[in-house]
């Protein structure tokens, strides 16, 4: 989606005019996803007389949104309101990172490897973190998924590498 | 009247249904079990688990322990979510008034009275009240939904599609004039999650919307996915801005005397009468639910008692109203949902992913196919309740030591279990793509102030809203004025304008933002 974390807001950056820069740039950031919906819809049929054609329902709900964006960005300009909330990178970097090694290692290397990796690389999410402790626990909660879901549960996950089945 | 005894029967009796077990190191014998009864103790067990761990909340749960009720059959696996809902706002509750963190909106008030009385050494008595107080609630609550069931499946009936959308708007109005914060952004984040459910096939003409030739897409943006983003990994970045361990402040004392004086169930009694009357009605509402209730069964205490100081120091009422109205109006919320398949809030949405999943369209035609389904549900309801009641007085101490748990270990542990889940639902990586890539939107979303529950009730009603809208202009030929030429439809109508003008209009706008205000102090 159009949301982009990770970007630290200057307060500088937003004119004097703005008095609510997180309406402000949260409308405007609405009104950039309708605008993106209504080109992703616009190859779509339209109304056949009476009827609704596949792209009505979505045009008209973009359309709707891009009202509501417009009005809460000019609510963000003229009511005083929140500046920007602070971003932080490590935790949405790391948590996301995880998730999408877990995504892309799950079918090729099988779920125990998949559930270990994402742990340790979530758990880097915060400067807290000790590694012992963490690979212990790690090493549990890998061996507890393991045995939950496709034994308890009876989901058909696969637990090894792939290479090591064939 | 005879009609409600054999359908409550017909509950009791599925939920108590035995099954013979005959494991082979028992050489053929086999061994009567409550299936039924063990997965709602499982699921209220597990859904406390989880509900007990600060910053996460009911819906976060829900959404999280979807997965493991997938491998079961359709009923067990709706009573285990049943007993997953309970357990979650209980170990909601109990956290907030052990640590003052609560885990979802529903328990921000429980909080306020509740971990006073914890700082005092009276955690026990607390616990306890709002167990009972809750128990309490949930049996009225249970035969309430038993007596409306099955007059309001016979109104849904009179239901055609003007009607059903016209609901769905004022179940939207009033999602959107009950929440916290921002009426106009409100709006935004419901017709946000309306847009999100157009992606994938129209349901008329198969056309692929918005999909962007990605396969995963054409069926649509998973409910699961959606959810689990924007709560549970949403939530999970959130905790770590915030530091995670700092601010927690555990209760050192040991909880001992569990046991409620005389004097304080003399105090909460009214309280939980009361608070149950309210939730009752607040729940049925649609867009009302366990948060609003909570709030205003606070409020109303504060009002009528005599000495409204006390409020916010430990008073036990305090306790005692918000936690019945909130478990009576969390069981109502299922009536609208299993008569009219309407989902009056965020976490009934989800009940509906779940059923959909089961292969079941929630409305009024599950109440007449599949009797046993329903009533079921409705009885294991009471049951979860007793359970709760059972369970968690005794395993108070344990829920307290997971507490302990350090934030460091747990984050990594909830994302993996969210990423299998995920994964789990469809066997699909992308999924969980999308699941990453809605955790980072829901981040942004918190950031802008921006509420994600509006966004997913939209979500849920978006296809049911298009499919009522384009029927009802077909069979009027086109003419809009249907809505309102319709009786009932009109009346909806009406109703939704007129709470929408009522929420803008600014001296109630400072009244509901008091009430909200209120908790924050």
């Amino acid at each position: 989606m159009n949301a982009t974390p990770g970007h630290s807001p200057v307060k500088s950056i937003m004119p004097r005019w703005v008095r609510g820069p997180q309406d402000f740039v949260g409308g405007i950031a609405l009104m950039a996803i309708a605008l993106f919906a209504l080109w992703a819809s616009s190859d779509l049929q339209g109304m056949r007389g009476f009827s609704f054609g596949a792209g009505t329902a979505p045009r008209m709900f973009a359309f709707l949104l891009l009202g509501l964006g417009a009005a809460v960005t000019v609510v963000g300009v003229l009511t005083e309101g929140a500046h920007l909330a602070k971003y932080h990178w490590r935790g949405p970097l790391f948590v996301t990172l995880a998730i999408l090694t877990f995504a892309v290692t799950i079918r090729p290397m099988g779920m125990i490897f998949a559930a270990m990796t994402s742990f340790m690389i979530a758990a880097c999410g915060t400067p807290e973190t000790r590694w012992t402790e963490t690979f212990i626990v790690g090493v549990c909660l890998t061996t507890f998924c393991s045995l939950l879901f496709p034994y308890a549960l009876g989901l058909p996950l696969q637990l090894l590498p792939s290479f090591l089945i064939r | 009247m005879g009609d409600l005894f054999s359908n409550l029967g017909l509950g009791f009796g599925v939920v108590f249904q035995l099954v013979q077990w005959s494991p082979a190191f028992l050489g053929g014998a086999s061994i009567p079990i409550p299936v039924n009864i063990l997965l709602c103790l499982i699921g209220a067990l597990v859904g406390t688990l989880v509900g007990v761990l600060p910053g996460i909340g009911t819906i976060a749960t829900v959404a999280m322990l979807l997965p493991i009720t997938f491998g079961l059959p359709p009923v067990g696996a709706l009573i285990m979510l049943a007993g997953i809902y309970y357990g979650a706002q209980y170990g909601g509750s109990t956290t907030s008034i052990l640590v003052n963190i609560p885990g979802e909106a529903g328990s921000v008030v429980t909080a306020l009275d509740g971990f006073q009385m914890a700082k005092q050494g009276r955690a026990g008595p607390a616990l306890a009240i709002a167990a009972i107080g809750s128990f309490f609630a949930g049996c009225v609550a249970t035969v309430l939904i038993a007596v409306l069931g099955a007059p309001l499946t016979k109104l849904a009936l009179a239901f055609g599609p003007a009607e059903y959308f016209s609901l769905m708007v004022l179940g939207l109005i009033f999602a959107v004039v009950l929440a916290k914060g921002s009426v106009l952004k409100a709006i935004a984040m419901i017709v946000f999650g309306l847009l999100l459910s157009m992606v994938g096939s129209d349901i008329e003409t198969g056309a692929s919307r918005m999909a962007f030739n990605i396969p995963e897409l054409a069926d649509g943006l998973g409910f699961a996915t959606v959810a689990m983003g924007l709560f549970g990994f949403a939530e999970i970045i959130r905790n770590l801005d915030a530091g995670g361990e700092t601010d927690r402040k555990l209760v050192q004392e040991k909880v001992s005397g569990l046991m409620p004086t005389v004097r304080d169930l003399k105090d909460s009694t009214p309280a939980i009468l009361r608070g149950t009357a309210l939730g009752s009605i607040l729940g049925i509402l649609p867009g009302g639910g366990a948060v609003i209730a909570s709030f205003a069964a606070y409020t109303l205490e504060k009002k009528i008692s005599k000495n409204p100081s006390r409020f916010g120091r430990g008073a036990i009422e305090g306790v005692a109203a918000p936690e019945s109205a909130n478990n009576a109006a969390a069981q109502t919320s299922f009536i609208p949902l299993l008569t009219l398949g309407i989902p009056p809030n965020a976490v009934m949405a989800l009940m509906v992913g779940a059923m959909t999943i089961h292969g079941i369209v929630p409305g009024p035609q599950v109440m007449q196919k599949q009797p046993e389904l329903v009533w079921g549900m409705i009885a294991s309801m009471w049951v979860g309740n007793l359970m709760l009641l059972i369970i968690n007085l005794p395993l108070v101490g344990i829920w307290v030591r997971l507490l302990r748990v350090p934030y460091r270990l747990m984050f990594p542990a909830i994302v993996v279990f969210c990423c299998i889940g995920i994964y789990s639902v469809n066997n699909a990586p992308t999924d969980v793509m999308l699941a990453g890539g809605f955790g980072l939107l829901g981040y942004w979303l918190i950031k802008h102030d921006f509420e994600p529950a509006p966004l997913l009730l939209g979500m849920v009603l978006g296809p049911l809203m298009e499919e009522n809208l384009r029927r009802a202009l077909l069979i009027s030929r086109g003419d809009w004025s249907v809505f309102l030429t319709r009786p009932l439809s009109a009346v909806l109508m009406v109703l939704a304008a007129a709470l929408l003008v009522l929420a803008i209009l600014p001296s109630l706008r400072k009244k509901r933002d008091e009430v909200f205000v209120e908790s924050e102090n």
